[in-house]
């Protein structure tokens, strides 16, 4: 091995080139920009202003954030639903007169005026929501003239008051607290938004009218055909909206005391900007109360601070045009060039070196020797059957087979004619066990653990484990359980093939040739579900060993079968039983007399071996091919591999004339009988065996003779 | 290098005044200069007007940077640009900053009366200029709002008086600012003496010419024999005058404002009947002249409550002549 | 004719012109001096600016754009003019500059909206603030500039009269005439059409989508640039606070009021003056009713109010058609 080998495995093996993608994949990346925005930003004032990160200072610019990120939150609920509201400015106008005029003029007590400000801007939220909500009208036009007709109104209000708010002052503690007091040393108004916005996040996140909020902005009609009242949704959000503003206006009421004409003009302008910036999107479905918190809070910093740069006339308001359009453009890139980085490096082939394959085309003595013995199978179900991956058979005889579309299919013994649709499960169901109970285990593809019972209802099992900590995608849902297999003590141990890709990919999982793949148990005592191995080659085929200490299972990609110790001194641990497969093992079932039987879906061939350690090359492949040019492992001719406890290969079972059955991804032995599935054939095989046990069965091996 | 220049120059002024007849030759050092320079040296004085960019305030600003400059004071201008909210803002990040002296022009009574009290309480002397809030600080210089309201107010009855309809309209500014509120006062006390002059229109132009276009057109629209306008700033009043002008009647406009040139201009074109004028540049020089007295007489901030009236200048046909006004023009220069 | 109004065919745009008319006769019928040539031409003339706007938002609105930087052309290319004129530069130099200045601003959002690919509503919005900023802090000091003596040659912009006839509706008439002849008979007209409607099949049939969309937004500035002068010239200074009013509230409302679609690819220059009339009629009315300015901008607002109620109730939104992000 050259030295440039050498590291060049070492890069393969601990440079983790697939996290990039992951982490591209992750919505939360979509923070970065206004993470790094408000971190520059925070940075830069710091420097730039002495004592800008002093205790007094942030305490002022915490109350004055409070007002303004409660409206930010009201836009971005709005925002969520798919609408927008520009009303907030006057809206804030009005409670601000209102609650001045009800406490400075009218002399109400402070509790009351504010309930009866809140219940104001609930009133004006209560329009807009109207309007646009049940008699549909379009959001941005109908805000715009609440705008200017709330506007003339506190006009009106201030004309007939604003003296006389001017020269009265109220002297009470807890409007004075409302207007500068805090809890535990954070100005009211931060604590009250952060409250709010915990509130927010939570209802958004976990209750249903949030989830309902999502849709509607996700997908206002999808929400309509689901039956989600629309019109009752987008009206909620402009009263939250309306609300909020006028919490917001009462606390600057109590901050200043003062009504001039002046008062939230422009405000709703300032409320989207800091929306966008924190990465909400106009029209709905994507954005979060977090990033509306976040966008308030630059915007609030960014025109404090310029205010304190003391700049001159009209050099502020370039900074924050030229802030929002840097913004803007980089957010609408990074959108997009995250998109297309993420299809770029998603895939990362890893380097894979595999062990010499036995010469089984040369070397006729090898036990792998290509053979015609399942050249004269017999055919049941042809043409009637897509993708049998998994067969099975019950101790009546009948063959259950799991298909493509999503049932699971029984053909009636004897002659295996009747065919009927055993039961519905959806998803791609895959690997297949009876339980003690007789019902029906299976491994469903982008579902995961699911049982069919003796009444054939589908019930799920689990189709969720532990999260790795470290994993950065999230892989505690289940996307690709492939097969499984059943302890005496009821335990499910069942195979993820890859964590990375779904059921379609498989190919580009192959292409990678990463341990994307694990092993999974489920007890269905307790509930829990536990990832007992991780980092497989594909995992795939799993079997209980006939003594049930341990548990065999297959990786596909890597070729090789492995025994994992579930008692005894070696408990816990895995070790290699067939390490050198010519082909690609699939699902392993247990045979007679202490045997096991394996499928290869594919062979091995020393071109697609060489590419396995040539990450580079795969890698511009992947990029630069078409997909359906890429080199691919041959899946077009397999066999049947017969072996021992010990590893020791007996048999293995051909259809060299590839008439047949050339491709098997599993088989079961059943009373002298082997039947084979393939994951693309369309009709399963049986072929009767010589020197098998002919009252062997699959069902008595596990649970011993009983109906 | 310019203030050492001065400095030379009071030095001289001092020694010729007092001490002069002794030493000629040799002139005799005042023990109180030193101290003097001192007291200001390293000070800041922060300025917080309504808006920069206008003549009132662009003058003062000047004013105030001269003499800071000569005293070796730094002067911060922060400019709110017609947001009171930004203005409280800038108020409240000053009291952190803690200037020694806020020089504070008011957009209404109300909204920066707690955040002045709240300066004054964390040592900084706070003067208030031409626009007061409802709290009293150490200092306010400005124009006796109520001499001029009344001013304004005789000028227009001596106008409207009998053969007219009689009829008036007020535009004021922000009715909440401490201008506004005084003017008014004043024009009630002269108005309410004449029962003959009927006021038919009370509106804010929030000192925004556009929009006092659009008022004082309504006003005329409704009433085709409107006979005076009192405007309460030459700047926004500028906006009735072209009302006026669309509208082809003779309407009188008495406006008040900081006598810059525009007002002389529009006096002599007769858009302007009378502007009752508060000097922008002395009011600049009373406001150095507060700041120096508040800093040198080294008190607690809150103490003094002075006040300070600017004399008034009445711009008409009869008193117009060069250098009346002060030109915006040459603060640059 | 009753049912063809009243059925499917009664768009907004009849809604509003049918209550534009009710107001006239009832204005005509029950207001002495309501129906004076006089008085026509002050309510023609009271919103001639808004309506030249109007049609420079229109071409951009019906490109589904939006341009909020509208107001801040009008005021700062105007005051810019003023204030070189000021200065001494003369009158052709200092009109040349503020248009300069004008189209620059246009041009950038069009750069910005079509090449960067920034929603316009933002695209605008940031560069309203950067352009009156850079304006305010490099170009006009002043937030009141006077219109300078050696400006009297172009006084007539705003201030003349032809027949009798203030210039700045004749201006309109012009401005409103050559927009809809641009948007119905030239190539680039029916393209901003073709964009508005649905921009990726204009890409795909091959229209220059980019250039007709720069292009949208420099006609809106050259027409902002027009306003701001028959208004400057008018009363003779501008104040650029206008620019932190509601104004531009005020030309987005004449524009969709009148049926301009703000999806894009909907309605036309007639739209807009039936917005304007809307709003001129409803302002000079309400004057002569003698009801104060404040007042009328509540009853202005609750008339605007119930004409896009009634619009929405005549015209329903179907939730199966709806566009998706369609605010």
């Amino acid at each position: 091995m050259t030295i440039g080998e050498w590291a060049g495995r070492l890069r393969y093996r601990y440079v983790p080139d697939h996290v990039v993608g992951e982490v591209l994949g992750r919505r939360w990346t979509d923070n970065v920009i206004p993470v790094t925005l408000l971190v520059a930003l925070t940075l830069y004032l710091a420097a730039a202003i002495p004592n800008f990160i002093s205790v007094g200072n942030i305490n002022d610019t915490a109350r004055q954030i409070g007002e303004f990120g409660l409206i930010v939150i009201g836009m971005t609920i709005v925002m969520l639903a798919g609408g927008i509201d520009l009303s907030v400015g006057s809206n804030f106008a009005l409670a601000n007169v209102t609650a001045l005029a009800l406490i400075n003029v009218a002399k109400w007590p402070v509790e009351a005026a504010i309930a009866a400000t809140l219940g104001v801007g609930a009133l004006v939220g209560l329009i807009n929501g109207f309007l646009i909500g049940f008699l549909r009208l379009r959001a941005f036009l109908t805000t715009l003239v609440v705008l200017t007709l709330i506007r003339a109104f506190v006009d009106l209000l201030l004309e007939a008051y604003s003296v006389r708010i001017a020269s009265s002052d109220v002297e009470s503690p807890l409007w004075d607290f409302v207007g500068a007091g805090s809890v535990l040393g954070a100005p009211f108004s931060f604590v009250l938004l952060i409250v709010t916005a915990i509130v927010a996040h939570f209802v958004l996140t976990r209750l249903r009218i949030g989830w309902r909020l999502m849709a509607v902005g996700g997908s206002r009609r999808a929400a309509y055909n689901a039956g989600i009242s629309v019109p009752r949704t987008v009206c909620l959000t402009y009263v939250v909206s309306g609300v909020l503003s006028a919490l917001a206006g009462t606390l600057y009421a109590a901050r200043l005391s003062g009504a001039g004409p002046d008062t939230g003009i422009g405000l709703e302008l300032t409320a989207v900007t800091a929306a966008l910036i924190g990465g909400n999107s106009v029209g709905g479905g994507r954005g979060s109360v977090g990033k509306a918190l976040m966008g308030a809070i630059i915007v609030s910093l960014l025109l404090n601070g310029l205010v304190r740069l003391g700049l001159p006339n009209g050099a502020s308001s370039m900074v924050v045009g030229a802030v929002l359009l840097i913004a803007i453009a980089i957010d609408v890139r990074w959108i997009r060039w995250r998109h297309s980085l993420r299809a770029k490096v998603y895939v990362s082939p890893a380097y894979l070196a595999l062990p010499a394959a036995p010469l089984f085309v040369s070397d006729p003595s090898s036990p792998y020797a290509m053979n015609d013995r399942l050249r004269d199978v017999e055919v049941i179900g042809l043409g009637e059957v897509d993708g049998p991956e998994d067969v099975i058979l019950d101790l009546d005889d009948n063959v259950y087979c799991s298909l493509r579309q999503g049932e699971i299919v029984r053909f009636l013994a004897p002659d295996y004619t009747k065919r009927e649709v055993y039961a519905h499960v959806g998803g791609r169901p895959l690997g297949m066990a009876f339980d003690r109970d007789g019902s029906l285990v299976v491994c469903i593809a982008g579902m995961g653990l699911y049982r069919v019972n003796n009444l054939r209802k589908v019930e799920k099992m689990t189709a969720e484990t532990n999260r790795s900590r470290l994993s950065i995608i999230d892989d505690s849902r289940m996307r690709l359980a492939d097969d499984l297999d059943i302890a005496p003590d009821g335990k499910v141990y069942f195979s993820e093939a890859t964590i990375r890709y779904g059921f379609e990919e498989w190919v580009v999982d192959a292409l990678e040739g990463r341990g994307n793949g694990r092993i999974i148990r489920y007890d269905p005592a307790t509930g829990v579900t536990r990832t007992i191995i991780r980092n497989l080659l594909f995992a795939n085929g799993v079997c209980m060993a006939h003594d049930n200490k341990s548990l065999l299972f297959a990786e596909t990609w890597g070729c090789r079968i492995s025994r994992y110790w579930l008692e005894g001194p070696k408990e816990g641990t895995a070790e290699v039983l067939i390490a050198d497969l010519p082909g690609y093992p699939d699902n392993i079932n247990r045979g007679s007399r202490g045997t096991y039987w394996l499928g290869l879906a594919g062979t091995r061939t020393p071109s697609y071996d060489m590419a396995m350690t040539m990450p580079a090359f795969r890698r511009r492949m992947a990029r630069r091919v078409a997909a359906d040019e890429w080199l691919f492992p041959n899946v077009n001719v397999g066999c049947v591999v017969h072996f021992d406890e010990n590893g020791g290969v007996l048999e293995s079972l051909w259809d060299l004339g590839g008439e047949n059955h050339p491709a098997i991804t599993s088989m079961r032995e059943h009373r002298g009988f082997l039947y084979l599935g393939g994951v693309t054939n369309n009709r399963i095989g049986r072929i009767r065996l010589a020197g098998a046990d002919p009252d062997w069965t699959g069902q008595s091996s596990y649970w011993g003779n009983r109906r | 290098m310019k203030s050492s220049k001065i400095a030379l120059a009071v030095a001289t002024v001092l020694s010729l005044s007092g001490i002069a007849a002794h030493a000629v030759a040799q002139g005799i050092d005042d023990p109180r200069r030193a101290d003097y320079f001192k007291t200001f040296e390293g000070k800041t004085i922060a300025f917080v007007p309504v808006t920069m960019g206008i003549d009132l305030t662009e003058g003062w600003a000047s004013v105030m940077k001269k003499q800071a400059d000569r005293l070796g004071m730094k002067f911060e201008i922060r400019d709110p640009q017609f947001s009171a909210d930004r203005g409280a803002e800038a108020i409240t990040a000053l009291i952190a900053e803690k200037p020694d002296v806020i020089v504070v022009h008011n957009p209404d009574v109300q909204s920066y009366a707690k955040l002045l009290k709240r300066a004054e309480e964390a040592g900084i002397h706070v003067v208030q200029i031409n626009m007061r809030s409802n709290y009293n600080s150490d200092v306010y210089v400005g124009a006796d709002w109520i001499g001029i309201g009344e001013a304004e107010a005789q000028a227009v009855v001596d106008k409207c008086g009998a053969g007219t309809s009689g009829k008036v309209a007020i535009l004021q500014g922000q009715p909440t600012s401490g201008s506004d509120s005084g003017m008014m006062k004043g024009a009630d006390n002269v108005l309410s003496k004449h029962p003959e002059i009927k006021v038919v229109a009370n509106q804010a132009g929030e000192w925004d010419a556009t929009k006092a276009h659009s008022v004082i057109s309504t006003v005329i629209q409704q009433n085709p024999d409107l006979c005076g306008v009192i405007g309460f700033w030459d700047v926004m009043d500028l906006g009735a005058a072209a009302a006026i002008k669309e509208s082809g009647k003779p309407i009188v406009l008495v406006t008040s404002g900081g006598g810059e040139q525009m007002a002389c201009d529009n006096v002599e074109k007769g858009v302007f009947e009378k502007e009752i004028a508060y000097q922008v540049m002395d009011q600049g020089r009373d406001l150095n002249d507060m700041i120096v007295t508040v800093l040198e007489s080294g008190q607690q901030a809150g103490k003094l409550k002075a006040v300070v009236y600017s004399p008034q200048l009445v711009i008409s046909k009869e008193t117009l002549r060069p250098g009346l006004c002060w030109s915006a023009k040459d603060l640059k220069k | 004719m009753l049912r063809r109004l009243t059925g499917a065919a009664l768009t907004q745009e009849k809604i509003v012109l049918l209550i534009a008319i009710a107001l006239f006769c009832a204005f005509s019928f029950f207001l002495k001096g309501f129906l004076r040539p006089d008085n026509i031409l002050t309510l023609l003339r009271s919103v001639s600016t808004l309506g030249i706007l109007g049609v420079g938002m229109a071409v951009v609105v019906i490109g589904r754009g939006i341009d909020l930087t509208i107001v801040t052309i009008y005021a700062m290319s105007a005051a810019w003019m003023f204030h070189l004129a000021n200065g001494g530069a003369s009158i052709p130099l200092a009109l040349t500059l503020g248009y300069l200045f004008a189209l620059a601003v246009g041009v950038t959002n069009g750069v910005l909206i079509a090449y960067l690919e920034i929603p316009a509503l933002f695209a605008t919005l940031g560069m309203a603030a950067f352009a009156y900023g850079f304006a305010r802090y490099a170009l006009v000091p002043l937030y009141v500039v006077y219109m300078p003596a050696s400006a009297a040659s172009i006084v007539w912009i705003g201030g003349g009269f032809v027949f009798g006839v203030p210039t700045s509706i004749l201006f309109f008439a012009l401005v409103a005439f050559l927009g809809f002849a641009f948007l119905r008979f030239t190539k680039q007209g029916r393209f901003i059409y073709a964009i508005g409607d649905n921009f990726a099949a204009a890409r795909i049939s091959g229209a220059p989508v980019r250039p007709i969309v720069v292009l949208q937004y420099a006609v809106s500035a050259t027409v902002a640039y027009l306003a701001g002068l028959i208004t400057a010239t008018a009363v003779a200074s501008m104040n650029t606070a206008v620019v932190n009013s509601s104004m531009i509230y005020d030309i987005i409302l004449v524009v969709v009021l009148g049926g301009v679609g703000l999806s894009g690819g909907r309605g036309g220059i007639r739209n807009v003056i039936v917005g304007t009339l809307l709003i001129g009629i409803l302002l000079n009315g309400m004057t002569i009713m003698n009801i104060q300015y404040t007042l009328q901008n509540v009853i202005r607002g609750l008339i605007l109010l119930i004409a896009i109620v009634i619009d929405s109730v005549v015209n329903p939104r179907d939730e199966q058609t709806a566009q998706q992000g369609d605010i």
